[in-house]
This record gives C-alpha cells, structure tokens and sequence, in this order.
C-alpha cells in the first residue's frame, strides 16, 4: 500500500529524506508539468520551471500545514515559479509574448476528438482565463482551491473559469464546424 | 467545482490526455531522478556567493585585528612574561583568523548542505 502524500511530507521534515521526496516528486510530477506546460506553452522552459518549483517545495516543505491537499499546495509554488519567470522578462506582457514565441510547434499536436489543439485553443484565452481553466481542469483544483494557489479572490477565478471554458467551447464548435 | 456537462468532460479527458505522456513511468522516473540530483548537488551559485562574503568579511577582520591587538599590554616581569612571545600582536592576530576561518570551514558546509 502507497503512503499518503502527508506521512512523505513528515518524513521529509523530520529527515530531509530524499527519497521520500522523490516518491512525491514521482507522484506529482505530471500534474505539475502540464500545468506549467498549458501556462506558459514551451515544453522544455515547463520543465525547467517545474524542477524549479520541486526544489523551492523541498527547501519551503515545512511551512506545509496540512491545512489543504498537498497538490494545491504544490501548484501554488509551481504558479509563483511561472509568475517569477515572467517577471524576470520586466512584464508578464512581454513574457507571454516570448512563451509564444517559443512555442514548441515540433510535438504532435495533441487533438480534441481529433479535431483541434488544446493548446492553441487556450492560446486564445486572457491569460488570467487560461490559468484559471488549468488550474481546475488539469489539475484538479476546486474553484477555492485555484483562488487560494494563484491569490485571486473566488468570484474572480469562478469568472474567469466560466468565460474561458464558454471561450473554450466556442472555439472548437467552430473549429468543428470548420472540419465537417 | 467545475459545471458537470458533456463539454466538461470532454475539456478534463483533453487535459488528461494532453497529460498522459508526462504520466509515463519512465518519463516520471526520469524527471524524479533529476530532482532529487539537484538537492543533493549544492547551489554553486550559492556556494561562490557565501564564500566570497565570508572571504571579504574575513579579510576586513583581519586588517583591524592587528590594530586591536597592538593596544593590548604584554607584561614583561613575571610568570606571564615568559608566555610573552605569544602575545605579540601578530600571533594573536593569526590565531583570531585561524579560529574564524575553522569557524566558517565549518558552519558553511552544513549551512549549504541543510
């Protein structure tokens, strides 16, 4: 039987044990890439930021209460590591611009029933938009949860939830549309 | 939570999917590996930074040391004037630096390692 991400946690406190960390990092890992992955849509600067955001966690792992899921808590540090990141850039502005412009056309696209992108359809939305979809639908989160990970008040992910997804659905519709 | 509809579900298996490779046993291993590398390799960043502030602190204490110890007043009769020539300003300047860089030796691999 697996350990739950909790007792992993007490066991890195007490004992710095790498391992147990790894088992965490194994776990976790996935969720927290393709959440980077779908922000900021360059695949190796996701991957850079995500091994980032896993050793912040390890140095921050005790200011970990328990209070919420040990994923939430997870994503907050991976969205500070994406904030940062763009910061760096001097604007969030002209950072999602150079992300665009990194963007890893190489891959296979990954389709929707076969018909368009995931990843250009959310390229459509409002930044705060795509981050708010990623949050609740990649990773998991509940709306209260994504409000407390990236800071927003609850109405303003709620909204951002609600207009990106009907974004999200007119774009394909009409990509649909456009295929038949 | 998110509205439970047919586009819901068809957005999170979208997600899912876009996820899936990531979710790879060898691609997770891969990724955990490289994590845990990196915790046991110390920042050299960090390293050069910590040392060169100790360096530089050190080098300054130093400069002042043998000023202090030049007031101090050596006797020159008595049992303790024969441990006189320990107490030139010189060799205690060197003993303070040796304490204080076996000091840093110490305190800085822990501090990096912790």
């Amino acid at each position: 039987m697996k350990a739950p991400d909790e007792e992993l946690v007490a066991l890195v406190v007490a004992t710095k044990n790498a391992a147990a960390f790894g088992e965490l990092v194994r776990r976790h890992q996935g969720l927290v890439r393709a959440m980077l992955q779908r922000m900021c849509r360059n695949h190796a600067l996701a991957d850079d930021l995500a091994q980032d955001a896993f050793i912040r966690a390890y140095e921050k792992i005790g200011t970990f209460t328990g209070k919420g899921a040990f994923k939430s808590w997870l994503c907050s540090i991976a969205y500070t590591e994406f904030l940062m990141a763009a910061r760096k850039r001097r604007s969030t502005e002209r950072a999602m611009e150079k992300f665009k412009t990194g963007l890893d056309d190489s891959e296979a696209p990954r389709d929707m029933g076969n018909v368009v992108d995931l990843d250009r359809a959310l390229a459509t939305l409002k930044e705060e938009e795509r981050i708010a979809v990623v949050m609740c639908y990649s990773c998991g989160l509940s709306h209260s949860e994504a409000a407390e990970a990236t800071g927003m008040p609850l109405g303003t992910v709620k909204s951002h939830v609600n207009r990106g997804r009907a974004k999200l659905q007119a774009y394909f519709q009409e990509a649909e549309e456009m295929a038949s | 939570m998110t509205m439970d509809d047919a586009f819901d579900a068809r957005l999170k298996a979208a997600f899912a999917d876009a996820a899936a490779p990531l979710e790879r046993e060898s691609e997770s291993e891969a990724f955990s590996r490289s994590v845990v590398e990196r915790l046991s390799r110390p920042d050299r960043k960090r390293v050069l930074i910590l040392g060169g502030a100790g360096s530089t602190g050190s080098a300054i204490a130093g400069s002042q040391l043998e000023s202090v110890f030049g007031n101090m007043h050596v006797p020159t009769e008595g049992l303790l004037a024969n441990a006189g020539f320990l107490m030139s300003p010189e060799v205690l300047a060197a003993a303070a630096m040796a304490v204080a860089v076996g000091l840093v030796a110490v305190v800085l691999p822990r501090r990096i390692a912790g």
